[in-house]
């Protein structure tokens, strides 16, 4: 999940939105390429670019990507960290989002609270996010204004300095987003846990908003450690896409991001690993606030950066088993077999290490969960031993060359590609050709994928994770049905709920 | 001629203008098809997708029978699940291998659609959007499989504190009228609906004379005014029976509905204002200062800012055909819960006791105004504002009057508008969580409207 720094309006639309991105995103651009590894074999350079970015390098470091867009005489301005909530100190959880807030608290020339009301006075929109591997920072405004807010932005990469009294309200302000986000709903909170257990001593387990009780705890201090160590040039991406050209930006960024200091200081990106585990993990979570049953698998696959070529036949897969209401599962379980009233599945390349491939279905009124389970299975066992068709395949890979035409109709859509792919270890070529390299992909190596990843009879260093979220109610049927290798249970504490943000499209109050 | 007119004129218009402002916000062209259907239409040949909305107006939830709630929405989920030869799966794979996004929608006062496609898709596109407004099958396989899957997405809202107090805000505000009851349907009524109720509403809500239609991208006035007649020519005419207008039922009154969470959700409404109202720019200017911006906003600053007692607090206008209100929403920890509605309460005060400031009228004007291209960057986005403008019954100019309108607002406008608007014993106020220092006026045992 991503944090931000304010809702827009309401906040699960918010994310909702940001979904959305990360949803074009990811259609559009695996955004990952495994840039530095061997698999050298992938980084084709076939077929059309996508956005026709322009990239410039400052002597300082700071990486630009400029996207011309000449439709409206407007722009949007990110900036993107390479760091995030997985760069954390031990214990201190939530520091790379808290850091995020502050970054509005006031710096060397700017007031507490200025920067988002200046973007607004000039008819602008502000907002930040922050990710296990990335932070960002942006803004959309009239052409006119960017020379404003580039100042602006590169006043806080090296000059924070906010008064003590925002440090501790605004402690207080990521407290109540993880109430609201998180706690207000047993949906928020299962989420956490099913990644708290796939993610076993690495620190994509522990949640970007932290943990409750480690959050209390942050200081300035540990804002600061934080900011000094990993903000800098030479750990950021500039990215403006809309109505300039390359050769505007790269004049402007000289002058106003060239000025700053390298900062020599900055570590290599290092986490540690998880060891093999030997359980099958099964994640039950039971709420007397749940009324529909929820079953998610997620199994560990690797990331763009990790293995494009993988990633690529991943993304086929997920395509063909889980691309809406013609997918295998949809058509499976939910149109054939009625156990089910929705399923799917999805697949993030965009992460810097290992990331998550995940199996949902909501069960039908009087289905177990476990019968679901099996048909899961079911469906995996059928892609792992015949593999895909000619016709699925050929169907997939035009669906998503269609979707790379979508992701241009956006000014920020584009801009948040880049940003994604670049702080997560990929390259501008791995946005730009990625509908190419989707053509490569073959059935045998969409087979072959799902046969070392997804095969329910495979032994894996890394098992997946299978989660249910019921209702109390359900408990005994459940319970006595689960396999019990290890089962994480979460009791409901007695102030518990929560709400996720991603039942946007419930909200039927909004016309 | 008006046509070829109007195309020379689009072409100048969209050589792009870079780093200066633009003449016009907008340049919205109304065409007509041979068969006299109208559209708004945006002309953009840089990305080749074609973005067509539409509404009929006033055939939305407000008209589903209270035994038959959630109507309309199945009607919107089921439509694009067959039609004519092609059965469900048939029609789902032509939209999906030809990456056509074919969507329906019902909220409380319209019924609507959208196309989206690529322009080497169109014409298939504009047939498939044509068979499902014309011979939609609803074959009881996809209609038992919607109306199932409604029934989970309103179980799995029960655990989601906001969706509970939206729909006790509906419940309370709107009592007595359709608006209160659930637009997304109850657990037994979606039961109830068959394929029957789905036909007579096709029948009787969906004509030519209640339709408006925007479209935005690569296509011509030419090429449009013939697809009109092609999607839409053979719809017949409706009587539609509106819903009475409304007003703010319950003024005055706190409800809470009690849940085990941390956090209190608090949704409130107030009678507000028309868009078409001569006052609304003005209105527009009050919310912004007073809850609407975000950041920088009078709520945020004292809520959030000062104090950190919510992640986001903000106001905004409630548009409907029938009721028009002004709402604030935001959550806090429990314990917080009376305070947060004091500040708000006195927040009230202040704007009705002391005219904003020069500053702030300034920055809101200068936001309104500024902030509108933002809007207008994707296909999709264009056309949707084309179709709300029209929607409301609105000008084709009306993107330029409303620059001049939040221009011309002064200070006491904002006060004047501020006084007519503004009364903090009219709220109904819903609470959902375990809020501490309150009293209630009424307690919910359960949702109504639900199962």
């Amino acid at each position: 999940m991503i944090y931000g720094l304010f809702p827009a309006r309401k906040p699960s639309k918010f994310i909702f939105m940001i979904r959305l991105f990360i949803l074009i995103v990811f259609m559009i651009t695996p955004l990952q390429a495994y840039a530095q590894t061997e698999v050298k074999a992938d980084s084709s350079t076939q077929g059309e670019k996508v956005f026709n970015a322009e990239t410039f390098k400052l002597d300082n470091g700071l990486e630009i990507v400029v996207i011309p867009n000449h439709r409206t005489p407007v722009v949007t301005h990110m900036v993107w960290y390479k760091v995030g909530g997985a760069d954390e100190m031990q214990g201190k959880s939530g520091i790379a989002h808290f850091m995020e807030h502050l970054m509005f608290k006031g710096s060397d020339g700017l007031a507490s609270g200025e920067f988002s009301k200046t973007v607004k006075k000039l008819g602008g929109n502000d907002n930040a996010f922050t990710g296990q591997d990335y932070t960002a920072y942006f803004q959309s405004i009239a052409v006119e204004h960017l020379e404003k807010v580039m100042t602006m932005e590169a006043g806080r990469m090296r000059g924070m300095n906010p008064p003590l009294q925002e440090v501790e309200s605004e402690r207080k302000v990521i407290l109540e987003e993880r109430r609201q986000r998180t706690d207000n709903d047993p949906r928020g909170r299962f989420g956490e846990q099913m990644n708290a257990a796939l993610y076993v001593n690495h620190p994509y387990g522990t949640p970007v908003i932290g943990w409750f009780h480690e959050m209390e705890q942050l200081s300035w201090d540990d804002a600061k450690t934080f900011y000094d160590k990993w903000y800098g040039p030479n750990n950021a991406v500039l990215i403006v896409s809309g109505d300039v050209t390359g050769a505007q930006v790269h004049e402007l960024a000289k002058k106003i991001y060239g000025p700053l200091a390298r900062v020599d200081s900055i570590p290599v990106r290092s986490r540690t690993i998880s060891p093999p585990l030997y359980a099958q993990t099964k994640v039950l979570q039971r709420h007397p606030a749940i009324r529909q049953a929820v079953i998610q698998r997620n199994y560990r696959v690797p990331s763009y950066r990790q293995n494009a070529k993988d990633s690529l036949a991943l993304q086929v897969i997920e395509e063909i088993m889980g691309g809406g209401a013609t997918s295998r599962f949809y058509k499976s379980l939910v149109i054939e077999q009625k156990l089910a009233t929705g399923a799917g599945m999805s697949y993030r390349a965009d992460s810097w290490d290992d990331t998550t491939l995940s199996v949902h279905a909501t069960p039908a009124p009087g289905k177990h969960p476990e019968e679901i389970e099996r048909a899961i299975e079911q469906e995996l066992r059928k892609l792992v031993s015949e593999g895909i068709t000619a016709e699925e395949l050929q169907d997939s890979k035009t669906r998503m060359q269609a979707a790379a035409i979508y992701a241009r109709d956006s000014l920020s859509g584009p801009a948040m590609a880049f940003g994604h792919a670049l702080a997560t270890g990929s390259s501008v070529d791995d946005v730009e050709y990625w509908p190419g390299r989707i053509e490569e992909v073959t059935a045998e190596q969409a087979q072959d994928v799902a046969r070392r990843f997804l095969d329910p009879d495979g032994k894996y260093d890394h098992p997946p994770v299978t989660g249910y979220l019921l209702p109390s109610a359900e408990k005994e049927v459940a319970l006595e049905n689960m396999v019990q290798d290890e089962v994480v249970e979460i009791e409901p504490a007695a102030n518990d709920n929560t709400e996720d943000g991603q039942s946007a499209n419930t909200k039927e109050a909004t016309p | 001629m008006r046509l070829a007119l109007l195309i020379i004129f689009s072409v100048l218009l969209i050589a792009p203008a870079p780093l200066h402002a633009r003449d016009k916000v907008l340049d919205i062209q109304e065409v007509t098809s041979p068969g006299g259907i109208k559209a708004w239409l945006v002309e953009d040949h840089s990305i080749p997708v074609i973005a067509l909305k539409f509404s009929f107006k006033g055939a939305g939830a407000a008209l589903d029978p209270a035994s038959k709630q959630g109507l309309s929405r199945i009607v919107s989920n089921t439509l694009d699940e067959g039609a004519g030869d092609l059965d469900s799966q048939s029609f789902q794979k032509e939209l999906r291998d030809l990456s056509i996004g074919l969507h329906f929608g019902s909220g409380r006062d319209n019924f609507g659609g959208n196309l989206k496609t690529l322009t080497r898709n169109k014409d298939r596109a504009f047939e498939l959007m044509h068979l499902a407004l014309t011979k939609p099958r609803f074959d009881p396989e996809p209609v038992g499989r919607m109306i199932a899957s409604n029934q989970s997405r309103i179980r799995s809202s029960l655990s989601d504190p906001d969706w509970m107090a939206v729909r006790l805000l509906n419940d309370m505000a709107f009592e007595g009228h359709p608006y209160a009851l659930n637009s997304g349907g109850t657990l037994s009524t979606l039961q109830s609906i068959t394929s029957i109720d789905l036909d007579n509403f096709v029948k009787f809500r969906l004509g030519k004379n209640n339709l408006i239609i925007s479209a935005a991208g690569d296509i011509t006035p030419e090429e449009l005014a013939t697809t009109l007649d092609t999607i839409f020519g053979e719809l017949p005419q409706v009587a539609l029976q509106p819903a009475p207008n409304l007003e703010t039922q319950n003024q005055g009154k706190t409800a809470v509905y009690e849940r085990d969470i941390p956090q209190t959700v608090i949704e409130m409404i107030q009678p507000g204002i028309a868009r078409t109202d001569p006052d609304f720019h003005t209105a527009q200017i009050m919310n912004y200062v007073l809850g609407g911006s975000g950041f920088g906003s009078r709520l945020m600053e004292e809520v959030r800012e000062k104090r950190g007692l919510a992640y986001g607090i903000y106001s905004g206008f409630y548009l409907s055909d029938h009721f028009k209100g002004f709402s604030v929403s935001t959550a806090t920890a429990n314990a917080n819960t009376k305070h947060v509605l004091d500040i708000i309460k006195a927040e009230w005060s202040k704007m009705l006791n002391k005219p904003v400031s020069q500053e702030e009228i300034d920055n809101a004007k200068s936001y309104l105004i500024g902030s509108l291209p933002l809007s207008l960057t994707s296909t999709d986005s264009i056309a949707s504002i084309l179709l709300s403008l029209q929607g409301d019954g609105l000008p084709i100019d009306y993107l330029e009057q409303r620059e001049n309108g939040i221009k011309a607002a002064s200070i006491e406008d904002v006060t004047r508008v501020t006084k007519r608007i503004l009364d903090p014993e009219k709220f109904v106020t819903i609470l959902v969580g375990k809020p501490e220092g309150v009293t209630a006026s009424k307690t919910y045992e359960t949702l109504p409207n639900v199962e």
